[in-house]
């Protein structure tokens, strides 16, 4: 019952959370909403007894990630009047609300034919470092390695799209 | 005794490598400085001495084989296989394409070596030879042909590069169109050479497609049939060949540099339809009907151009009209059945066609590129290496004894008049006449009596080493040449009749004495009475004639080109010309408009949602996937 | 309760959805694509708890790697386009329009 109350109690911040991100104006406190949501989310991955992505959620994501946002957008020093003018703004929510729901619907109705195992107890060392790990470096060294390679990708990109001086008009 | 040898291949291969390399090189550096011109002329000599020297390779082995099975085969590859038809891409060396091979080798190489000399400063020299070359490779393709498949490959590319060659000088309309017309008038001959050989296929082409099978199977063809096959291929050799009707694009050849003229009209192009005929005569032998056409059609083209030879006041013209004179004694001959007659002539003509063509192209060059034979004059002291041998040449093509158009074509006349065709003896005899007179005539204006163009005599000096050297080698030829077949009256043996034998099917007639002396006697007399009235009219300041009445009307070919535009080429005009202003627009390209239109209306109507906002994009996606949740939870209950 | 995670998983993703379509701040739109990311995360952690299996979770991480290589090079870019035009407005760069 415990586990239940922290489940809704998560679900009700982390959707709050992303509601705040797309309702307001600023991406300052957009950003922050988001930061919620995230922590909330490593919530939910607690719950499900995943040690390590919980760990990884708030170090990497809700740490790393977003700070570089929240460092971009206090770089770029961006005013009220800077922002794009959005009368529309909530028109525009509900009417993107309309035409997603049937995507939702239809995927909720999906998962409705799941058997709806009820687990609650996992078996030792579910989801912590030494068994993913394992498993990462085994039969998932392939995509590791690429993954990698990505990284190395954006990290020169990101230097040769930011990092020049003169702009060419 | 082995029949199978691998190196035939290499003969064609050899030019055609040639080409592609010098090709490259002209492609590779036509935006850039050009490449010496010698490092052009040395790469396009290499080929054709290569393969001439093969050609001689192939000579002695057969020399050395049993006579009644000379001849060495090289299947190289299956080429396709389509039902019965199974075409090897083979070649065949047995005594006729051996006696092609080498004369055509040689002469081929002798006009690359001039070529250097006459081409010298030329911007396009290597395209030049690479042409040269790939003419050389289809001629050789052409003669080794194992089948008719392979020899038509050689026989298109030997269209192909005439076309190329003559409209070689681009710049000139009139150089482009007597390109194109060589290449369309080759065209209805080809056609006439397909039908012929879809023909043969059909009656006897599933025992096999090449000449041994033909050979073998020819008797099984129904006389009506062989003859349409023997006036279908012959259809094919007049268009190559240049007889008549259509040896119009032969004078019009001309256009093209001189080298060029002499490789067409001595060593490939021209000789192809007389090759044919002889390939073919296991066919002609059958049907004496076909022959007899043959006949007629070659000794009656040989007085019609002689009678324009005799008129014209181009060197390369009075020359090409008597090629055509010269290829209707050898069609004369190969339809009288005397294959190897004809072969012959085709054999010594190559000598000194080339060598005429050749000195007239040094005759040219040293005039700097006139050819009207009234400008000239007086040039034998300038000019005498290439008056000799000009001279050893036209003596050569009058049919003087010993020289080598005598014999052979005394042996043509004499066959003639054994077989019993007196008419085309009669022609032939008065058309030798009239060569002796026109080729004399073409001496005396050019080399004898006062200088008529002062100013351009001064100028003129001797043509260098590397274009005599060739002259000379063939003036050789042109002398020597006739005794390889030196016939019993004179003490021979007539090597080449009997070397050419296991390849045709030919009756060697019996004649009597009286009758080989006659011919040989009226013969000598034509050329004797010829070469006298030319000296009479022109060995001394003779002046450009003024043409009236008849003369008028050869001077003017009998208005035979301007007939053939008013009844075939100016209705085709007219009838492109109604189709493209009334069919074309509204039935074939009627469709082909509405279709684009269409796609330019659909095209402006979705491009209002091309909006090129990204989030829009995205929009339109997710309406889509919205659309597919909708219909996919349908399908859910 | 494998249901209920999912359901919170849908539910984030589509309100990413929607931010992504009708919100014009870049800031705004980035941002929600990377809470459709965590909601594609999120399912997966809890598939692989469905099946207790662990490629979930490599996937997860998997992910959340690209997503900061995403970061690096996206934030690179709204900086460049911030330089060129001085605004964050999505419908500033319409260089597709036919």
């Amino acid at each position: 019952m415990f586990a239940d109350g922290l489940f809704i109690l998560f679900t009700v911040i982390a959707v709050t959370g992303a509601a705040g991100l797309v309702l307001f104006k600023h991406p300052m406190n957009g950003a922050m909403s988001f930061i919620v949501t995230l922590i909330a989310m490593a919530g939910l991955y607690a719950l499900l007894s995943a040690k390590l992505i919980f760990a990884i959620q708030l170090i990497v994501y809700a740490g790393a990630i977003m700070s570089l946002i929240l460092f971009i957008i206090m770089f770029l020093n961006i005013q009220e009047e800077d922002l794009p003018v959005e009368e529309g703004r909530f028109k525009y929510l509900i009417g993107g609300a309309i035409i997603v729901a049937p995507i939702g619907l239809f995927l909720t109705r999906v998962i409705k034919s799941f058997p709806g195992a009820e687990k609650t107890i996992t078996v030792e060392g579910f989801g912590g470092i030494k068994e993913v790990g394992l498993i990462l470096f085994r039969e998932w060294l392939l995509p590791f390695e690429i993954v990698s390679i990505l990284l190395l990708v954006s990290l020169v990109g990101a230097v040769v799209l930011a990092g020049k001086r003169r702009m060419v008009k | 005794m082995e029949h199978n040898v691998t190196f035939l291949g290499y003969i064609p291969l050899l030019p055609l490598i040639g080409a592609a390399v010098l090709g490259f090189f002209h492609i590779g550096t036509c935006n850039r400085k050009p490449l010496n011109e010698k490092f052009y002329g040395l790469v396009a000599c290499i080929g054709p001495l290569l393969a001439f020297v093969l050609a001689l390779r192939v000579f002695l082995t057969l020399k050395g084989m049993p006579e009644e099975a000379r001849y060495l085969s090289q299947k190289a590859f299956t080429w396709f296989q389509v039902g019965d038809l199974d075409i090897t891409m083979g070649f065949l060396a047995d005594p006729l394409s051996s006696l092609m091979l080498v004369f055509v080798t040689l002469i081929g190489s002798l006009i690359h070596i001039y070529s250097i000399g006459y081409m010298e400063g030329d911007k396009n020299i290597g395209k030049f030879f690479a042409y040269l070359n790939l003419f050389l490779g289809s001629m050789l393709i052409l003669v080794l042909g194992d089948n008719p498949v392979v020899m038509f490959v050689g026989w298109e590319g030997v269209g192909l590069c005439s076309y190329l060659l003559i409209s070689y000088y681009s710049e000139g309309t009139d150089n482009v169109l007597a390109g194109n017309k060589a290449f369309i008038v080759n065209r209805i001959g080809d056609l006439g050479f397909v039908l012929g050989m879809a023909f043969l296929f059909w009656a006897i082409g599933a025992g096999g497609f090449d000449y041994f099978s033909l050979k073998a199977n020819a008797h099984s063809l129904t006389p009506g049939i062989a003859l349409a096959v023997c006036l279908l291929l012959f259809v094919g050799a007049t268009g190559k060949s240049a007889q008549i009707p259509l040896y119009v694009w032969l004078p019009d050849a001309m256009a093209g540099p001189t080298p060029v003229s002499a490789l067409i009209h001595a060593a490939t192009m021209v000789t192809a339809g007389v090759y044919m005929v002889a390939r073919f005569s296991f066919l002609y032998a059958h049907v004496p009907v076909a022959g007899e056409i043959v006949a007629w059609v070659g000794i009656i083209t040989a007085l019609v151009a002689a009678i324009f030879g005799m008129f014209q006041d181009d060197i390369k013209k009075v020359l090409a009209y008597s090629t055509v004179s010269q290829l209707g004694y050898m069609f004369a001959g190969v339809g009288v059945a005397a294959y190897s007659a004809g072969i012959f002539h085709v054999f010594t003509h190559a000598f000194f066609k080339a060598l005429l063509f050749l000195g007239a192209g040094a005759v040219i060059y040293a005039m700097h590129h006139e050819q009207n034979i009234w400008k000239m004059g007086g040039l034998k002291n300038k000019m005498p290496k290439t008056y000799i041998t000009m001279v050893i040449g036209a003596l050569a093509l009058a049919g003087c004894p010993p020289f080598a158009g005598f014999f052979s074509k005394d042996e043509i006349l004499y066959s003639a008049l054994a077989t019993g065709h007196v008419g085309i003896w009669a022609v032939g005899v008065l058309v030798a006449g009239m060569t002796a007179y026109y080729t004399f005539r073409m001496i005396f204006v050019v080399f004898h009596g006062e200088p008529r163009d002062q100013e351009a005599y001064d100028h003129c000096h001797e043509a260098p080493a590397v274009m005599t050297v060739p002259l000379i080698i063939l003036a050789v030829g042109a002398l020597l040449a006739g005794f390889l077949n030196l016939p019993a009256i004179f003490g021979g043996h007539q090597q080449v009749t009997h070397w050419l034998a296991p390849s045709l099917v030919e009756h060697h007639p019996h004649a009597s004495l009286f009758v080989e002396i006659l011919a040989i006697g009226a013969s000598v007399a034509a050329f004797v009475i010829g070469i006298r009235i030319a000296y009479k009219r022109f060995a001394v300041g003779a002046e450009e004639p003024v043409f009236s009445g008849f003369s008028k009307f050869a001077y003017h070919k009998f208005y035979v080109d301007e007939l053939y535009d008013g009844i075939f080429v100016q209705p085709y005009k007219k009838i492109g010309n109604a189709i493209r202003k009334t069919i074309e627009p509204s039935v074939t390209d009627a469709p082909v408009t509405l279709v684009s239109k269409l796609y330019m209306v659909i095209g402006t109507a979705f491009k209002v949602f091309q909006v090129g906002y990204v989030r829009v994009y995205a929009i339109y996606m997710i309406v889509g996937l919205s659309l597919m949740s909708l219909l996919l939870s349908q399908s859910l209950n | 309760m494998i249901q209920s995670y999912l359901t919170v998983s849908i539910l984030l993703f589509c309100i990413g959805i929607v931010g992504v379509i009708s919100r014009r701040n870049v800031f705004t739109v980035f941002m929600s694509i990377e809470l459709m990311l965590n909601a594609a995360n999120l399912a997966f952690v809890t598939f692989s708890r469905l099946h207790e299996t662990m490629d979930g979770h490599v996937l997860a991480l998997i992910v959340m790697a690209v997503a900061a290589a995403e970061a690096a090079l996206a934030l690179a870019v709204v900086i460049l386009l911030h330089k060129h035009k001085g605004q964050l407005d999505t419908n500033v760069f319409s260089l597709l329009k036919g």
